[in-house]
């Protein structure tokens, strides 16, 4: 299948300061690609080139198959932008700034504007220019997404939302992904971006530096354990642990009656599970591994390969 | 689809603004002509005129203010109506564009199905179609003032010094939506919408002075449209073909300017 988005060698200069140095990436068609990165480091210029808002100094982009600056009004009816500030003012409603919207982007389906207005708990009554950051962001999202568009670009699509808001998010681009819709999401820490997203690009000073796919990290990434258990010594416990494949920092927490221990686990958890299967647990506590972790201490000195 | 959805929301969602232009202009034509009979005609207003220093008469154009035609003319398209109809296009053609792409908006709506020559020429038009509005407020008002403030216009010359009008506002409207386009920032626009109107009516105040700055009249767009008082003798047509055209080709080179540049950056 023909990627959805690929860029090139694609740098961009404003003035002489070069923001994109080479940036190479491509996302596979029905996939969630999400690009990380400190602000600055070139996201919301990525973006903006793909939908030929800005134009590239040198090097190509493909998005859905064409050139953004080739695709004209046929390839944009085809996207559903979020831009990373999102400015809406006049004196409209929502209802009418988004019927507006619907006139320049593709058909919407009926029902579909109050359906998505509705799981994002947004009022289209009232008048845009007095709705809060977090209701005007709902609103970009609405007409990003109302048209069911190939490809989804949205950049910082959770900031401002609050963290319900934010799973009803994460569960509308897990559907528009099971629609086979492509989604190209930014934001600036991973955590946001790893609940939803296949594949992750880091991006930094204007080059991609990663891309892992999230399954990639999760297997790599170090979990940290922390149990209690009874009627074994520590030592004898620590010394059963310290048998486990991939464990490290073991520490015992506990010494008295019952002990604590504490490590941290890498790759498989099944050869942990089996042992903590023999002993009389009181306590576990087994971390959702922190992928932005792992990131950075793998990317922490930048390694020639990786560019 | 809708037709021309950019044009209807220019033209739809400002409204209010246009109906305030339109109070202010009617209020500015209730104002004055109605006062004729009392002012103008008089043979004391005459007189007054007569003392003041004649370089003054001429910068404001008062030196017709005598009779009904040449009294409209100077005072409301002149003068007052001027003003007003230059603000308000100004102040739109600088939004238009420039206005739109400083506050943010710019970039959502290119990312849609649009063209940027499609946003620059239905914005115009939408310009276009509020100023010939307020220019056909004030022609259908001065008309209904005709008979009663005594003021004797012909209907013809009338109809001319509108077009003339519009045209003149229209130019100043255009360079603010062309600079606008062309930098991104409505404070340019604003600048040279305001530049064209301003030193239109100074050039053609100075250049009135003496035969020796008569040169600066050539460079006057409200000479162009206003040197031989429109209201009263009819419409100069070919000057008013210039405004005209050289608004459109403004349009144009925003279109131009728009279509190869990045925005929003």
């Amino acid at each position: 299948m023909a990627p959805a988005i690929s860029a090139k060698s694609l740098t961009k200069k404003f003035g002489r300061r070069e923001v994109l140095h080479g940036v190479d990436f491509e996302v596979e068609a029905g996939s969630v690609f999400g690009v990380i990165g400190p602000n600055g480091a070139g996201k919301t210029t990525t973006m903006r080139c793909l939908l030929d808002i800005i134009r590239p100094t040198s090097g190509t982009i493909r998005v859905l198959g064409t050139d953004p600056r080739a695709g004209g009004p046929e390839l944009r009816r085809r996207i559903g932008y979020l831009p990373g500030e999102l400015f809406l003012a006049g004196r409209v409603t929502g209802r009418t700034l988004l019927a507006h919207y619907e006139a320049i982007s593709g058909p919407v389906p009926p029902g579909r504007v109050d359906q998505l207005a509705e799981r994002l708990g947004l009022d289209l009554t009232r008048h845009t220019r007095k709705l809060s950051k977090g209701n005007k962001q709902k609103l970009g999202l609405v007409q990003a997404f109302m048209h069911q568009p190939e490809l989804l670009v949205l950049d910082e699509p959770t900031s401002g939302l609050d963290p319900l808001v934010q799973q009803e998010f994460h569960a509308m681009v897990r559907e528009a992904r099971h629609r086979g819709q492509t989604i190209f999401l930014s934001s600036h820490v991973l955590s946001e971006v790893q609940q939803t997203a296949d594949t992750v690009a880091i991006l930094r000073d204007g080059r991609i530096i990663a891309v892992e796919s999230v399954s990639g990290l999760r297997e790599g990434a170090v979990r940290r354990v922390r149990f209690t258990t009874s009627g074994i010594a520590a030592h004898d416990a620590v010394a059963l642990l310290s048998g486990v494949p991939n464990i490290g920092h073991v520490e015992v927490l506990e010494a008295d009656g019952a002990a604590t221990l504490s490590a941290t686990i890498g790759g498989d958890i099944q050869p942990l599970v089996r042992m903590l299967a023999s002993l009389r647990l009181t306590d576990l506590v087994l971390e959702e591994p922190d992928l932005e972790e792992a990131v950075l201490t793998m990317y922490a000195a930048p390694r020639e390969e990786a560019q | 689809m809708t037709a021309l959805p950019l044009f209807r929301r220019a033209f739809f969602d400002t409204w209010r603004s246009t109906l305030g232009w339109a109070l202010g202009l009617a209020a500015a034509i209730f104002l004055y002509l109605p006062l004729y009979p009392s002012i103008g005609g008089s043979a004391q207003m005459q007189d007054m005129i007569d003392a003041l220093p004649p370089e003054m008469t001429k910068a404001l154009n008062y030196d017709q203010i005598a009779t009904g035609p040449g009294y409209t003319q100077a005072t409301l398209f002149g003068l007052l109506g001027f003003l007003l109809m230059t603000i308000a296009s100004v102040s739109w053609g600088a939004a238009a564009v420039g206005g739109d792409e400083e506050s943010g908006q710019l970039e959502l709506t290119l990312a849609h199905g649009v063209r940027r020559v499609q946003v620059v020429l239905e914005r115009a038009l939408a310009l276009l179609l509020r100023v010939v509005l307020l220019a056909a407020v004030v022609c259908s008002l001065v008309w209904l003032l005709n008979g009663p403030a005594q003021l004797g216009i012909e209907l013809g010359h009338l109809l001319g010094a509108t077009v003339l009008f519009a045209g003149l506002a229209l130019l100043s409207g255009t360079a603010a939506l062309c600079v606008g386009a062309v930098t991104g920032r409505r404070t340019y626009g604003l600048a040279a919408g305001a530049g064209v109107g301003v030193l239109g009516y100074v050039f053609n105040a100075v250049g009135r002075q003496s035969k020796d700055v008569e040169w600066l009249l050539n460079l006057s767009p409200y000479h162009w449209a206003y040197g031989n008082s429109p209201v009263a003798n009819g419409a100069d047509w070919p000057a008013a073909a210039w405004l005209w055209a050289i608004s459109a080709a403004l349009v144009v080179l925003a279109a131009v300017a728009l279509e190869r540049r990045d925005v929003g950056a």
